[in-house]
């Protein structure tokens, strides 16, 4: 069962993140990427990572995703389109394949990856508590930071300029 | 809840990986593709969630916490990324009055 | 105080004057000269009290170090350096003294006083070295106050082209005066004078013929031998006193000093040419000084002439004995008795010929020409009498300094070379004749124009340095004066004997007598220069000869150097400025361009740029890179 509900789960987040990229209207586009985060969150709990996966969808999908919205209609852009496909987007994308088929290649045939998961509990919040502020409390320190510096960051760069307009 | 992978399954670790590498492979060309600001910067996001798979995969398979308690930091991050970012690009829209990358090539010699 | 401490207190003091002057009192003339004239005072007396002292000390300090070479700087104070600070102390003092009246009305009397106690510092330290490289040190450092002085009147693009000219053919002579040092220091393993001496004493031989020859290019150089003489009679263009300190008394004996020290050194084959360059210049610049009408330029000829004898003399004193092993060392360094007795003396009456030509030019409001000056007996009594003594010393009268002198190397030269001996006396008539042509058109007959008809006599502090000045080179040649001040340099001078005796009195009495009466006797009228109209063709063919070096320096430099350096200039244009140096900027330049196209301003080719830097890292991370 684990392993239909894992072709199902990765079909949809690959499928809807191909058009993300594919979708002429950048509503539609956030619309897929929503849904692709559905199936990523779904992924996460094959993966007996439940907690991340709702944490996935509060901050990711309630929150960037509610942004990435709330711009998209506030700057009222028209359809986009295509970049025209020049020999350079092409060497790019083939450099791109490469690269892809390159890293899987190697990955798979050199490294030792543990094939069989153990028999692992589900780890709860207090594991996650428990690691969080102890082995990465000074990472955690610093994200608050960044958070904050990010916050007024935002402030800083939202603020209307009543003075004069440099022009473009 | 119940280990769902408690049982060998037929996609493994690879399977996963080989999922975040495409997901990451797709947000790169949707990076390389799209003129819109705002859907280059959505295909980023995607680029970052498969980089969490990706760990969250190796940190089931490896048995650790270290892996999904990083993701944790990754999706703070990303969080003021956005935000930060969505900033800038209004700010540029308040300037130029576009969002199209082609148009927003100021900085050229 | 120690006597090493007051050695090295006259060797401080006058570079103490300089930089005071050269820092502080640019624009006070008046102070830096009352500064200057004191260090020269307190100069001359620190060198009375070690003469009377008597001690005789050597003391040195190592300066640099380089592995197994090293460079000491130290004073070595013997009977030979007592004689020569004295000269030099004495003279310099009094000739600041007239510098005092003579600069009086100068702009720039504070640079020259500082250079004048440069020169003093420099001249000081060749006299007290103890080393070949500190004498070479202070060596350059001479010829540099010789360039600031001799440039003085710098507005005058003559002086400054005659202080170049001083100063450039003075270095090539120290280029192989250079090769020399590096050569006695490579083959005998030490520069240090004492230690050359216990090196080469009891006969033992310098490894090479060429270390003398060499060592005297820095004589040829400095005391204006022939073929490098051409800077001397230039080097007029400096103030008076310059020339009567630097160019006559003190610097170009220099050369004749470093001769002396060096002469453990000496070969015969090479004391044979020193001797002939030595000749060949007295007869020279004799020949060149009859033709002269600027009186400075007379007297400027007049010490090449005499720094010939000396040379000469030295060259003479040495030869044939060095074979002789069991000969005592007196003989060896007879040379060396001869040539500072005669430097002494010179130094005496050149620089009162010298202070009194200055007292004439200032009398006269700088007229130099002297067939525009004449009369001056009763106008300038005290320097036309100090400057009579010193014309009699200089041609030899009886009981006057340079009479001893003079006959002490005529002697040498009738002992040891007749053709040396001929040709000296023979410039010793022209001599006479020269100076007596002077003294005769400057101060005696009418005055000839209106600046020496209302000369008058210049003030007291120009004219008591002449008086004792004369007074000097009347005493100065007699053993107990000049005994006291050589010590055992004296007893180095030779002295003639029985029927030698006789003849060279004979023979310096007639060459004086015969060239005093022609003078005389071509310039009864002396309104004009009657040798000029008698012998027009022998009078041009001087003057040609006086030419002759500087004509064919001219065109060396115009033909060959010239054209080599802009062979050169050519190469560096093409590959040093072009390929090296604007290769290098023009191939930054490329790299430059290329990082700027990378700039295209679109987001989506730096995301390509992006991407093949990933693919080439994780080509390298894979190992496949």
């Amino acid at each position: 069962m684990a392993d239909t509900l894992f072709l199902i789960l990765s079909v949809l987040t690959v499928a809807t993140a191909l058009l993300v990229v594919l979708n002429k209207n950048a509503v539609n586009a956030a619309m897929f990427l929503l849904l692709s985060l559905v199936g990523l969150a779904g992924l996460f709990v094959l993966l007996d990572a439940p907690l991340l996966a709702f944490v996935l969808i509060l901050v990711y999908a309630g929150a960037v995703v509610a942004l990435f919205l709330f711009i998209i209609m506030l700057l009222d852009t028209t359809p986009g389109s295509f970049k025209a496909f020049t020999p350079l987007t092409i060497a790019a994308a083939l450099t791109g394949a490469a690269v892809l088929g390159l890293g899987i290649w190697s990955l798979v045939n050199r490294a030792a990856l543990p094939l069989a998961p153990g028999s692992v509990p589900v780890p709860a919040l207090k594991q996650y508590a428990e690691q969080l502020f102890t082995t990465y409390l000074l990472p955690v320190q610093v994200v608050g930071f960044m958070l904050l510096v990010a916050m007024l960051g935002v402030i800083v760069l939202s603020r209307k300029h009543d003075a004069t307009e440099d022009a473009p | 809840m119940i280990p769902l992978l408690a049982t060998a399954p037929v996609y493994g670790l690879p399977s996963y990986l080989f999922v975040s590498a495409l997901l990451f492979a797709i947000g790169f060309f949707g990076v390389l593709l799209r003129k819109n600001t705002l859907v280059i910067y959505m295909c980023l996001e995607l680029m970052l969630l498969a980089s969490t798979l990706a760990l969250v995969a190796f940190s089931r398979f490896n048995g650790t916490l270290d892996g999904s308690v990083f993701v944790f930091f990754i999706l703070t991050i990303a969080a003021a990324e956005v935000a930060v970012g969505l900033a800038i690009i209004v700010a540029l829209f308040r300037q130029r009055h576009t969002v199209s990358v082609e148009e927003l090539n100021q900085l050229k010699h | 105080m120690t006597m090493l401490q007051h050695a090295i207190l006259v060797l401080l003091l006058p570079l103490a004057s300089a930089a005071v002057i050269a820092f502080f009192l640019r624009k006070q003339g008046a102070l830096a000269s009352w500064i200057s004239t004191a260090t020269a005072a307190a100069i001359a007396a620190i060198s009375i009290i070690l003469l009377l002292h008597g001690e005789r000390f050597e003391d040195s300090v190592e300066w640099l170090r380089f592995g197994d070479f090293s460079v000491s700087l130290g004073i070595k104070y013997d009977d030979l350096a007592a004689l020569m600070l004295f000269i030099v102390g004495f003279v310099g003092f009094l000739i600041h003294v007239f510098s005092l009246g003579y600069m009086h009305d100068d702009a720039a009397r504070a640079r020259f006083f500082g250079g004048l106690s440069i020169f003093m510092f420099s001249m000081i330290g060749i006299v007290l070295a103890d080393n070949l490289f500190m004498i070479f040190i202070f060596w350059e450092l001479v010829g540099f106050s010789s360039w600031l002085l001799i440039n003085h009147y710098h507005e005058k693009q003559s002086a400054a082209d005659a202080a170049k000219k001083a100063f450039i053919v003075n270095r090539v002579g120290d280029f192989g005066f250079l090769l020399g040092i590096i050569w006695c220091y490579y083959g005998l393993g030490s520069v240090n004078l004492t230690e050359l001496e216990k090196l080469t004493a009891g006969g033992a031989m310098p490894c090479s013929g060429w270390i003398p020859l060499l060592l005297f290019c820095g004589a040829v150089g400095k005391s204006a031998q022939m073929p490098l003489q051409v800077w001397l009679p230039d080097a007029m263009e400096g103030p008076t006193p310059v020339s009567a300190l630097i160019h006559a008394a003190t610097m170009v004996a220099a050369g004749i000093f470093m001769l002396c020290r060096i002469n453990m050194l000496m070969l015969p084959e090479a004391l044979n040419v020193i001797t002939w360059i030595g000749t060949a210049t007295a007869l020279y610049a004799a020949l060149c000084a009859i033709v002269q009408r600027d009186i400075k330029k007379v007297l400027a000829y007049s010490t090449l002439s005499q720094l010939g004898y000396m040379v000469a003399a030295f060259g003479l004193g040495s030869t044939g004995t060095y074979a002789l092993i069991d000969l005592p060392v007196s003989t060896v360094a007879t040379g060396v008795g001869a040539a500072m007795f005669h430097l002494t003396t010179h130094a005496f009456f050149k620089a009162l010929l010298f202070l009194g030509s200055g007292s004439v030019i200032m009398g006269c409001h700088h007229e130099q020409d002297i067939f525009k000056m004449g009369g001056l007996r009763s106008r300038m009594p005290v320097t036309f009498f100090t400057f009579t003594i010193g014309v009699l010393a200089i041609i030899g009268l009886p009981g006057l300094a340079g009479f001893f002198s003079k006959d002490a190397i005529l002697y040498l030269a009738y002992e040891k070379n007749f053709a040396v001996f001929a040709v000296l006396a023979f410039t010793a008539v022209l001599t006479a004749f020269y100076m007596v042509r002077v003294w005769k058109i400057t101060f005696l007959g009418e005055a000839r124009s209106q600046a020496a008809a209302h000369a008058q006599e210049s003030g007291l502090s120009m004219t008591l340095p002449l008086v004792v000045l004369a007074g000097l080179s009347v005493a100065g040649g007699y053993s107990g004066v000049f005994g006291r001040l050589a010590g055992s340099v004296a007893h180095l001078v030779p002295e003639a004997e029985g029927s030698a005796h006789t003849t060279i009195l004979v023979v310096s009495l007639a060459v004086m007598t015969l060239g005093a009466g022609a003078a005389l006797f071509f310039y009864k009228s002396a309104a004009t220069d009657t040798l000029e109209e008698r012998f027009r063709f022998g009078f041009s063919w001087l003057t040609w000869l006086k030419e002759s070096f500087d004509r064919a320096y001219d065109y060396y430099v115009a033909k060959v150097q010239q054209r080599f350096a802009m062979v050169l200039n050519f190469l560096e244009q093409i590959v040093l400025a072009g390929a090296i140096i604007r290769g290098l900027a023009g191939f930054v330049n490329l790299v430059g361009y290329g990082a700027r196209a990378l700039y295209t301003g679109s987001l989506h080719a730096y995301v390509f740029w992006f991407l093949l830097g990933a693919a080439l890292l994780w080509a390298f991370a894979a190992g496949i890179l």
